[in-house]
């Protein structure tokens, strides 16, 4: 029985600490940086939003190929 | 007639002033701002913004005067853009404007879908912006006209050491925090079962197990997110001082140590909980400080950003354009329509009519004339005016202004509050009797286990659990009544000092009068064609006194209409004139009435007088019994303004204060609030205008009204939401009777420490007393805290 316990206590503690390590790595790139932003992100963002913030993503790695492109011309 | 909700800002307007579409009767606009915005949003199919505004209100979209080309001059460039690793530019913004979260998705998006712009990211919290573009393809003023062009300004600022030292130091102080709540959590959590099986019975290897698992959360609870005390401990200790952070670690790290004695092989009761609990509530105190400070950086970002970066110089009959540390004195400086005056000095030539509001306070545009002494940071209000610098810009009123504003609010002395002293004197008296415990102990039984056993029980019983929550319990309970009421504290301290004040300070304009101007005498008889002119001339200027007669006639007068006026002519710091079938139409201020101490409007048609209005600034509803108020509880009222010395002793008359002081400038004020403070009195100061942000930093509660500027609300300590002067007494009355119940909250944690520790003492203290007495402290101060709020429907 207690062994059991033991095995469940070990994993609830990698469980607990993997999530905090997510959470360290949010906080570390900036995502808590506004709170107020973030509290609105979780009530309002909808699926129109992240297909923007995808849109985005590929625009801007287009825009980063296009200089590098440039500056290695130059 | 009916009031009608603006489709754009959703303001509320009356129907007759708004403007209608025939092709869409439903659209309801303000101002052409709000039009232009609107369809501007439909055209670009972003219409679903309006879905995220929901009940919000905006505020009408600025106009803005001044060229954006003046974002692509090198001289701009060099000072605030920057290259990034990749060879794209980079500028930080302040965006104004910004109202709610639909406004920064807008900004967001429109620039997103811009082509060129690399990165856009707008904090809500202080509405700064990263935005990072490529200047092959965009340049920076068409950014800056795309934010426009929905509503919006930008303005840039310098992205200071002090401003990537302070983001950096709260993103520390949240991870460190954010930790230190988590690991918490999980060992009350784990608590439950610990605490039931006292009374139950528990198995010892379960026991172990439940300790094991505490050990492990609280152990990066100490070690990390309690670093900060080790080192504050350590450059105390560097520095021959005994601070609080040293009582925090040393208390914490006894507890820890005695802890995993316990684990490891003694008997015994594990205190890994109170190691957890200690750190955190100290920690979120001090994270709640470094938000200040935080704070205190973006607002000098706030007002850095307003200062004009360059000025025209005339030199040799040209105009040469440069940056304000390159004036000197005796340069002659042109100042065109809408710019600011960027030194101090003397007009000598042109006429025109200057904002000094944030000098002065007062809203009415001041005549300038040659001869006539000009202030850098007052707005050029009419025509083009050449002035003679008198000072460099490092002594000009504004960056004087600024630079004591800095200090203010870097080094802002604070009552330091009482808990905090209590704490550090408890905690002092803890540490030591606990030593005494310990020697006496060894020195009397020889048990060094034992004797170091009971001696950490007795920091263990004094666990702070009932100190800690006295004062944060009350204050909460005061501070939710408190914005239930509309009345915001930026931090719950700020309960005590309002608590303690001994005089209070009102600004004149805006706070103790309504700040804007009224009609007061009632004029001549005019027939309904000369209403039509008159109402039309004021129709055609912005200008306060012109603004105010449009509002009068439309209250009093039905029917008006606005007819064809011909070769209408603004006549600087007088009125407007214009044509109409061959008349000389005339509204403003005569050349000759010099007499008059009011404000007075003239209507005139071929020089023939045909009305005189006597404008004034009304008081506000409640300023009378807000001043009654504070002078039955023995506070010292004071009325400080920057008026004349006639309208101010009339004033104060009125509201019957027991001081006044006119024609006092924003220095003047926080010297004046100095020197209250020097006099041994705790002082509030109330005020809504730029020109009192100084003395706000200045004063030891500072208390802006809700509709003042951003500047004064981000300077207070407490804004009065919805604006009525009656909330400040309803403020003073609630955090009096808050800091009464936090005294006594202190002493019910005092009268058990002073019970318990004794007892601990002379080693009777077992796990399960000690479980029972920590709950039970904690109880008794959250149940008479929660009385606080009990008298809200009497009063």
């Amino acid at each position: 029985m207690n062994s059991i316990l033991w095995v469940e206590l070990v994993i609830g503690i990698i469980v607990s600490f993997t999530l905090l390590g997510i959470f360290i790595w949010g906080a570390k790139q900036g995502q808590f940086d506004d709170g107020k932003k973030m509290m609105n992100g979780l009530l309002n963002d909808s699926t129109e939003d992240l297909q923007d913030a995808i849109k985005k993503d590929e625009k801007v790695k287009e825009l980063k190929a296009n200089k590098r492109a440039k500056l290695q011309k130059s | 007639m009916s009031i009608v909700k603006c489709t754009h800002c959703h303001l509320e307007f009356d129907e007759s002033v708004m403007i209608k579409e025939p092709e869409n009767k439903e659209l309801n606009f303000c101002c052409n701002g709000c039009q232009g915005v609107y369809h501007l949003l439909q055209d670009d199919g972003l219409d679903n913004f309006y879905d995220k505004v929901g009940k919000n209100t905006l505020s009408q979209p600025l106009a803005v005067g001044d060229d954006s080309s003046n974002f692509d001059m090198e001289s701009f460039t060099t000072r605030y853009v920057k290259k990034t690793s990749e060879g794209f530019n980079r500028i930080d913004l302040i965006i104004e404007g910004i109202h709610c979260s639909a406004c920064i998705w807008l900004n967001e998006k429109v620039l997103n879908d811009t082509d060129g712009i690399v990165e856009i990211n707008i904090n809500f919290t202080n509405n700064k912006a990263k935005v990072v573009w490529d200047e092959d393809i965009i340049q920076l003023s068409q950014i800056i006209d795309k934010i426009r062009s929905i509503g919006y300004n930008a303005y840039p600022y310098d992205r200071s050491e002090n401003e990537i030292k302070a983001t950096e130091n709260k993103k520390d102080f949240f991870l460190r925090m954010s930790i230190a709540i988590f690991a918490s959590m999980n060992i009350m959590m784990i608590d439950v079962a610990k605490y039931t099986g006292y009374f139950t019975g528990i198995d010892p290897e379960m026991l172990r197990m439940i300790h094991m698992a505490e050990f492990i959360f609280a152990t990066p609870v100490l070690f990390y997110s309690g670093w900060i005390f080790f080192k504050g401990a350590f450059y105390g200790l560097k520095n021959k001082i005994i601070n609080m952070d040293f009582l925090v670690s040393a208390g914490a790290t006894l507890t820890y140590i005695y802890s995993l004695y316990v684990l490891f092989g003694g008997v015994g009761d594990s205190y890994f909980d109170s190691v957890a609990m200690i750190i955190t509530f100290v920690l979120v105190g001090k994270y709640l400080e470094v938000l200040g400070k935080k704070n205190a950086v973006d607002t000098m970002d706030k007002i850095r950003s307003q200062i004009p970066l360059e000025a025209t110089l005339i030199v040799d009959g040209g105009k040469k354009v440069v940056s304000l540390d390159e004036i000197k004195i005796g340069d002659i400086i042109e100042v065109k329509m809408g710019e600011k005056a960027s030194v101090d000095g003397e007009v000598i030539s042109g006429i025109s009519s200057f904002d000094e509001s944030s000098i002065s306070g007062e809203s009415m545009p001041v005549s300038k004339q040659v001869g006539d002494i000009i202030l850098s940071g007052t707005i050029n209000t009419e025509a083009v005016i050449r002035y003679r610098a008198c000072k460099n810009y490092a002594n000009s009123t504004l960056n004087t202004i600024v630079e004591l504003l800095e200090d203010s609010l870097n080094s802002k002395p604070k009552i330091e509050d009482t808990t905090n002293e209590m704490s550090k004197y408890f905690s002092i008296m803890i540490l030591s009797l606990a030593l005494f415990t310990f020697f006496g102990w060894y020195i009397y039984e020889g048990s060094f286990e034992n004797s170091l056993i009971i001696g950490i029980s007795v920091i263990v019983i004094a666990c702070p659990c009932a100190l800690a929550l006295a004062t944060p319990i009350a204050s909460l309970i005061g501070i939710s009544w408190l914005s239930k009421e509309g009345l915001l504290f930026k931090e719950a301290k700020f309960i005590e000092t309002f608590a303690k004040i001994d005089a209070i300070v009102f600004d004149k304009t805006g706070t103790i009068t309504s700040g804007k101007l009224t009609v007061k005498s009632v004029p001549l008889s005019l027939t309904l064609e000369e209403l039509n002119i008159l109402y039309t001339l004021s129709d055609s200027s912005t200008h306060p006194v012109s603004a105010a007669m449009k509002s009068y006639l439309e209250t009093n007068y039905e029917n008006l209409k606005s007819l064809e006026l011909e070769k209408i002519e603004q006549i600087p710091s007088l009125g407007v004139q214009a044509t109409y079938k061959n008349n000389i139409v005339y509204g403003g201020r005569l050349e000759n009435n010099i007499e008059y101490k009011t404000t007075i409007y003239h209507f005139t048609i071929n020089d023939k007088l045909l009305a005189t209005f006597e404008l004034e600034d009304k008081l506000r509803e409640d300023a009378k019994e807000t001043i009654e108020y504070f002078k039955k509880q023995k506070i010292k009222t004071i009325l400080c303004s920057g008026d004349n010395q006639y309208t101010v002793a009339n004033i104060a008359k009125e509201i019957q204060c027991d001081h006044f002081n006119a024609k006092m400038s924003p220095i003047n004020k926080a010297d004046y609030i100095n020197s209250l403070k020097e006099s041994g009195k705790t002082v509030v100061m109330v005020g809504d205008g730029i020109n009192d942000s100084l003395a706000l930093s200045r004063a030891d509660i500072s208390i802006a009204m809700g509709n003042g500027a951003d500047i004064a609300i981000a300077v207070s300590d407490i804004v009065i939401l919805n604006d009525k002067l009656s909330g400040i007494s309803k403020s003073f009355y609630i955090s009096k009777r808050t800091f009464r119940f936090i005294k006594q909250n202190l002493m019910i944690s005092l009268i058990y420490n002073i019970v318990t520790i004794p007892i601990a003492m002379a080693g009777f203290i077992i796990p399960l007393v000690a479980a029972l007495s920590m709950s039970l402290s904690s109880l008794l101060v959250v149940g008479n805290s929660l009385r606080i709020d009990k008298k809200k429907q009497e009063k």
